[in-house]
This record gives structure tokens, C-alpha cells and sequence, in this order.
């Protein structure tokens, strides 16, 4: 925050949400290439672990052994994307990285939450290539964010 | 943490079994089984559940995906031998298994804690099935729930109406309003965050008591994605096809039956996901009103759109009606 008020021109700040998808490494090696080495920006990488039912799981343990475990997998993952950033360009301090569950409906309104408290101007997502009928009945997240975002640009890459 | 009690001795027991039951069917001794597993539980065997003497039938059975009669060794038919209602009693049985729709594959869950959650939340209402969960002996959740005699939705629409011309204009308008209501009632689970997770014709039953129609079986869940009641919606829509075509239209039925039909469909004409059948029902029956036909081809190929929320499909069919 420091070397924020010591400049007068505030970071461009994106929000990477990503998941174990090759969609997602798409969209974070698209951000690499497109402004690994320009001033000027940070990137919050986001991983939302959707919050299981209590149902698939017998026992409160049980539960808690499986979130435990997705957040591990996903800051392993986060800290790789993090490496990819700052080996396109991006300083280390540009680059944030977090994993949580999402207790929202949906996994677009926690990342849209999220990206409301973080104050960032664009998300960007892989979009995963869903047949018709997958979409229909489990819906889309790259979909949903572009229809709900406010105050904000979504960039969903292909 | 038990629930039973030692309180009924064989001689009660046989005089109570003897009250409800045709001279025939009492057996000569009866045992009360341990109720923590449902394996010992056998046919003429009591169980004790909160002080209740329970006398056991049959397993339930149930068709699904074509295999009919499948016994489900962990639902039983009973007799409650206070009031001589019948019940059905319903043991833990956890499963977690792969669910496959075409090509689709996705985790599901059968749960008890489910089951006995929304049964608590839908206690009184007519459009569910009723009962309530006790424990069993091994403390898990046993349920006890209503025996609704009727017939399923999906045997009661194709018999009536003597054709389907005959059908749509006298049966199906109260048809359409029953069902109506019964997505109010998956509404109202919805609105409480709960899922039905098995939404089919045959989960809807006509309770002869009242002539309305009931949901039944509320112990699967199924691991949604970014829409939490896409899959229950999908089920609403094979139901209200079914009831708008008087059974399943099949694109196989059509070119036997009817091939120049068949010939003016297409490609986008068919369900989402079952492609063998046909949603574009106004192409087969052009007295099916357009509003209505609109809200069938929400659940087609063509569809630019689908419904998110079970509010949509009622304001949708209530402009249709």
C-alpha cells in the first residue's frame, strides 16, 4: 500500500479465478502473455472451492479432511500460476494469490463478492467447453459472471 | 442410543397383529428384531420404534432406469399395531455413485440426513409425502413415513382421455393446474435452499385420500455446478413433456406411427439431453396453445435460453394456462 500512495497512477488490479481446468491455465497464461512485463498492473489469483453439502460426507471430519485437502491442491496450484505471472513480467508484489470456499449460491457470486471486496476492475476466466446439455443442467460460470457482473469488465478466455 | 422398548411380549404382540391383519397372514410366533440392521429384519418380524410396535410386510420395490421391481432390501411396508396405519419404514442405506444422463456423468448422493431435513421442512404440507425420522438402535436416522395408496403420476396421465385430442381438452387442464402446484411445492424447497434431487414422474404419487398429488423420495442429492437447481428443473420438464404429450413422444414412436410427422421436425425440435424425444409437441398436436409449447421448448436443443429458477417455469405457465 505504501508504494501505492508514493504513486500517483493506482495498479490496474485484475482478478484471475481459476480452478484445476486447462480453461483456466489458458486464461492465466493469456494474461501472462498480454501484460507479463508492463507496469502498471496487479493480479489477485482466486481459487473458489464450491461448499460441499454436508450430505456427501458422513461425518463432520469427514467433510472437514475434503475441504482441508481442496485447499491444499489449490494453493500448490495458486503458487504455480503465481511463478508463471512473475516469470511473464509481473513483480512478485503485483501478485496475490487466495483459496477459499465459497459459501455464496453460486460460484459466480462468490467470485463476483470477492472481486467486490478486493476493488478490481476486470475478472478473468477460462471458459470450459460444455456440451449443451451439461450447460443446461449445471449451468456456467463464465456465463453467469458476464450477465451479473457490475462496476467491472469480465474477460472469459477461450 | 436406542429407541426401543422390551414393553410388548409375544402374546400382545400376536393379539395386536391379530387386529389389523386377515386370520391368514398372523404368523404363529413373532419376534422383535433389533432394528440397527435392516438385513435381520425380515417379513412377520416387529420392530419397536419410540414405544410404536411396528409389524413388517414386504420390501418396496421400485422401477428405475428400465429395471422394474428393483427390491430396496432397506424400505419396508409395516403396520403400526396401535393404530393399524400403514407405514412405510425407511433404514440408512448411504450410497454414492455416478449418475449418467447420455453422455453426462456426474456424483450423487443418497442421504438419509437429507431426507429427514426435508421432511421436517415440508411436515403438513398435502404436495409431499409426511412422516418423521426417529433412531434407530445404532442411533442413525431411521424414517417413518405415511404409506400413500394411489398411482404415480406417470401411470395416471396416459390412461385417461380417450385419445390424445380427447385427452388434452378434458383432462389435461387439471393436470396442468396439479402440476402447477407441485412446482410451487419445489419452489418452496428451493426457496429453502433444498433440493428434491430425483424429479420424475414417479416420484409424484395421487394420493387416493385427497385426489392431489404428492412428491415422494427426498434422499438423493446430486453435486450441482454453478446452477444449484438446474438438474431438479431438468426434472420438471421431463414431467411436464410427459403430461403435455400423454406420455413420452419418441422420435422412434413418430417415424413408425406418424412418419410424415416425423419428416417436419428438426434437429432442434428434441429434448436437451434425452435426443429420442420430441418437445416441439405443437408440430404433432397443433392444438397444443403456443405459450404452452414455448414453455416445452425451454428444455429443447434450439433453446437460446433455459430456466434458472423454478419462479420462471410457474410465470411462464401461468401465462400459458
Amino acid at each position: 500500500m505504501a508504494s501505492q500512495s508514493e504513486n500517483p497512477v493506482k495498479d490496474k488490479h485484475l482478478l484471475i479465478a481459476v480452478d484445476e481446468s486447462d480453461s483456466s491455465r489458458r486464461a492465466v497464461l493469456y494474461v501472462a502473455d498480454f501484460l507479463g512485463g508492463f507496469p502498471g498492473f496487479k493480479v489477485s489469483l482466486l481459487s473458489v472451492i464450491p461448499e460441499p453439502e454436508q450430505d456427501f460426507y458422513e461425518t463432520e471430519a469427514e467433510l472437514k479432511v475434503w475441504v482441508e485437502e481442496k485447499l491444499e491442491k489449490a494453493n500448490a496450484m495458486l503458487q504455480n500460476y503465481k511463478t508463471i505471472l512473475m516469470q511473464s513480467g509481473f513483480p512478485e508484489d503485483k501478485v496475490r494469490y487466495r483459496a477459499c470456499v465459497g459459501d455464496a449460491k453460486s460460484l459466480a457470486d462468490a467470485i463476483l463478492s470477492i472481486r467486490c471486496d478486493l476493488t478490481c476492475c476486470t475478472v478473468v476466466v477460462g471458459r470450459h467447453h460444455k456440451a449443451k446439455a451439461e450447460e443446461f443442467l449445471f449451468g456456467s460460470t463464465s456465463n453467469r459472471l458476464v450477465h451479473e457482473a457490475k462496476n467491472c469488465a469480465v474477460w472469459v478466455v477461450e | 442410543m436406542g429407541t426401543e422398548s422390551a414393553a410388548y411380549s409375544e402374546k400382545d404382540l400376536l393379539r395386536m397383529i391379530r387386529k389389523w391383519v386377515p386370520r391368514e397372514r398372523v404368523p404363529k410366533r413373532v419376534k422383535v428384531k433389533d432394528t440397527a440392521d435392516f438385513f435381520r429384519v425380515d417379513y412377520d418380524d416387529v420392530v419397536v420404534l419410540e414405544d410404536v410396535p411396528y409389524f413388517v410386510r414386504n420390501n418396496e420395490r421400485e422401477g428405475r432406469f428400465g429395471i422394474d421391481d428393483e427390491q430396496k432390501f432397506w424400505v419396508k411396508r409395516a403396520r403400526n399395531l396401535l393404530s393399524g396405519d400403514v407405514k412405510i419404514l425407511k433404514w440408512v442405506f448411504r450410497e454414492r455413485f455416478e449418475a449418467r444422463i447420455g453422455d453426462l456423468v456426474f456424483e450423487c448422493v443418497r442421504s438419509p440426513q437429507k431426507e429427514a431435513r426435508i421432511l421436517e421442512l415440508v411436515s403438513g404440507k398435502p404436495a409431499f409425502m409426511q412422516g418423521k425420522t426417529v433412531l434407530d438402535t445404532a442411533g442413525n436416522q431411521l424414517r417413518i413415513l405415511d404409506y400413500i395408496k394411489g398411482k404415480t403420476l406417470g401411470q395416471v396421465a396416459p390412461e385417461l382421455g380417450s385419445n390424445h385430442e380427447d385427452y388434452f381438452h378434458n383432462h389435461f387442464p387439471a393436470l396442468l393446474r396439479e402440476f402447477m402446484r407441485l412446482t410451487e411445492a419445489i419452489r418452496f424447497l428451493h426457496d429453502h435452499n433444498e433440493k428434491h434431487g430425483d424429479i420424475r414422474r414417479d416420484h409424484i404419487i395421487r394420493d387416493e385420500t385427497t385426489g392431489h398429488y404428492r412428491w415422494i423420495d427426498f434422499d438423493f442429492n446430486y453435486r450441482h455446478g454453478e446452477s444449484r437447481f438446474g438438474y431438479d428443473l431438468f426434472g420438471l420438464g421431463n414431467v411436464l413433456l410427459f403430461l403435455t404429450g400423454r406420455g413420452d413422444v419418441t422420435t422412434y414412436r413418430l417415424l413408425r406411427e406418424a412418419p410424415e410427422v416425423f419428416e417436419r421436425l428438426i434437429e432442434g425440435d428434441v429434448n436437451i439431453v434425452f435426443q429420442n424425444r420430441v418437445n416441439n409437441l405443437k408440430k404433432i398436436y397443433p392444438y397444443i396453445p403456443e405459450k404452452l409449447n414455448r414453455v416445452l421448448m425451454h428444455f429443447a436443443l434450439s433453446a437460446p435460453v433455459y430456466y434458472e429458477e423454478t419462479q420462471e417455469l410457474l410465470d411462464d405457465l401461468g401465462e400459458a394456462i
